[in-house]
């Protein structure tokens, strides 16, 4: 096979997946087993309300808008991927280019929305992507105008080397994994064991797996082994306390004797 | 159809350059990501992120708390970085004894490796929900896709192939790096020596009304200062008892370059 058709192949497989996962996301609007996404229903209805805009009625037409050119450039996309596949590279490049068209269309859309709603991150990452479908079809049509090379991918000794020495290398980091999450699951509902950092002030390290479930054993373990404390006040240390980047979360008991 | 030779000289330093900063650049890449998985967790010389942490968090989320869950998810990930890893040591191999038709083949699979790691990491952005996450794989799947062209279009590009700089540039070139240099040494070191002691020297907290007090920590402070603060709030003021401490958000501390502001509220014991 040769390489550009390949780089084509996975340049459609990215944006269809990319496409059918947020259509998805329209669909399920919500948190359901399997499924999180992003609430983009409550998002649209800030925005527009921050406009002034209160009436639910504009942020559900504006996301069913949004929703159908995304769906628009998905089907673009798979009919694209399909032909590829069928071998008529001609009609896959006609529906590539629809549906960089179409992405090209929603991402400008969607930076226009970000200035009028303020929201400067987000416009960089629509830019971003803006920038990406545009070089994506860049790549995909000027390689195929340009010369070809041919993919052969024959056992040689190397390749059986490279392979081997692959194949170890997972195994290794596997087992460190397998090895890890065994000696750190315990972690996400064991109570974490504070230090008296000033009189009458614990500090609690939580660790990056620990939740709101590790929280309340904590409290509850630490009440248990100091009756004659009670507690006046938890304090969340902020992130600026938190510079190391090695500790999930800071958490500060303030006591006083009973 | 037959592969064509990409045509390297020894002459073309510049276009060799920029194949190796390629091939070094993705090694670095994927080893550095194979070795966080391998250390797991932060230690001694290496933090890293817990991707198990991470992950495990994110199929939770979906109700799939088993670890065994994450732990496929991670191998997976694992296979794909381990072969991107290999793949482009190998092009860097074969680069480094000039057989470039096998340099292409290798980087070739590299980076199809890398492209499938990134489109599989984006799906499983938006099916968490992650769309800051969904940025920036999406951007490592488009360098990945510019590099390979880069890397087999490199030859097509205008490049001089003098490196050579002229005697009297060269001086006065270096003499300004080394000036610059000793300037910029010197402010950072004297910063260090001026300033390092914030990192965990206890602050100064002031009356703002009756029963509140403000603590503003500069930048370097870290957890020890915010303690030792509290340790000496608690020593200035022996008959106050601390009942809350509200954390001033960033809205309110854009001026001046404010770092950390809290407020102390107290009530006599």
């Amino acid at each position: 096979m040769r390489e550009n058709k390949l780089i084509q192949y996975l340049i459609l497989i990215h944006w269809t997946l990319f496409y059918a996962t947020t259509v998805i996301d329209k669909i399920v609007p919500d948190v359901y087993p399997l499924w999180v996404g992003a609430d983009f229903y409550t998002l649209f209805i800030k925005f527009f309300a921050s406009l002034g805009l209160t009436d639910p009625i504009f942020a559900t037409v504006a996301l069913a808008g949004i929703s159908f050119l995304e769906i628009v450039a998905f089907v673009c996309f798979l009919f694209s991927l399909l032909n590829l596949y069928k071998g008529k590279d001609k009609i896959s490049e006609q529906w590539f280019y629809r549906g960089v068209s179409f992405s090209v269309l929603i991402f400008s859309f969607f930076s226009i929305g970000d200035q009028v709603f303020g929201d400067r991150f987000t416009l960089l990452e629509h830019t971003i992507f803006w920038i990406i479908l545009v070089v994506s079809w860049v790549v995909y049509k000027y390689n195929s105008l340009t010369e070809e090379r041919v993919f052969t991918f024959k056992l040689s000794k190397d390749i059986k080397i490279g392979l081997l020495v692959g194949v170890l290398l997972t195994i290794i980091t596997s087992i460190s994994l397998f090895n890890f999450a065994s000696d750190t699951f315990a972690n996400k509902t064991e109570p974490v064991q504070g230090e008296e950092v000033v009189e009458g002030v614990h500090k609690f390290d939580f660790p990056f797996l620990g939740d709101k479930i590790t929280m309340e054993n904590t409290l509850k373990a630490f009440e248990e082994n100091n009756p004659d404390l009670k507690v006046n006040y938890i304090y969340t240390g902020p992130d600026e306390l938190n510079s190391k980047k090695k500790t999930h979360m800071l958490l500060y008991v303030f006591t006083e004797k009973r | 159809m037959e592969n064509k030779k990409l045509d390297i000289t020894n002459k073309i330093i510049g276009k060799d350059l920029i194949r190796y900063f390629i091939l070094i650049y993705w090694i670095l890449f994927w080893l550095l990501n194979v070795v966080d998985k391998v250390i797991g967790g932060a230690h001694f010389l290496f933090v890293g992120k817990d991707r198990f942490a991470q992950v495990q968090r994110f199929f939770d989320s979906l109700g799939l708390g088993d670890p065994i869950i994450a732990n496929i998810a991670l191998i997976i990930t694992v296979g794909l970085e381990t072969f991107a890893l290999v793949f482009f040591c190998g092009a860097l191999y074969h680069f480094a004894k000039k057989n470039i038709d096998a340099t292409c083949s290798w980087f070739f699979i590299g980076i199809a490796l890398t492209l499938i790691t990134f489109t599989y990491f984006s799906v499983g952005d938006q099916v968490f929900g992650d769309h800051f996450e969904l940025l920036e794989h999406g951007l490592f799947w488009f360098i990945g896709l510019l590099s390979w062209i880069i890397f087999i279009r490199v030859d097509k590009i205008q490049i001089f192939d003098n490196f050579s700089i002229g005697k009297k540039q060269f001086i006065s070139s270096t003499v300004l790096v080394v000036a610059i240099t000793a300037i910029t040494t010197f402010s950072i070191f004297w910063h260090n020596h001026t300033s390092f002691v914030e990192r965990t020297q206890a602050l100064e907290a002031v009356k703002v009304t009756e029963n509140k007090y403000k603590i503003q920590f500069p930048f370097l402070a870290g957890s020890k200062a915010f303690e030792n603060s509290i340790a000496k709030f608690k020593t200035d003021n022996p008959t106050e008892n601390i009942t809350y401490i509200y954390t001033a958000p960033t809205p309110l501390r854009l001026g001046e370059s404010d770092g950390l502001i809290i407020y102390i509220q107290t009530e006599k014991k």
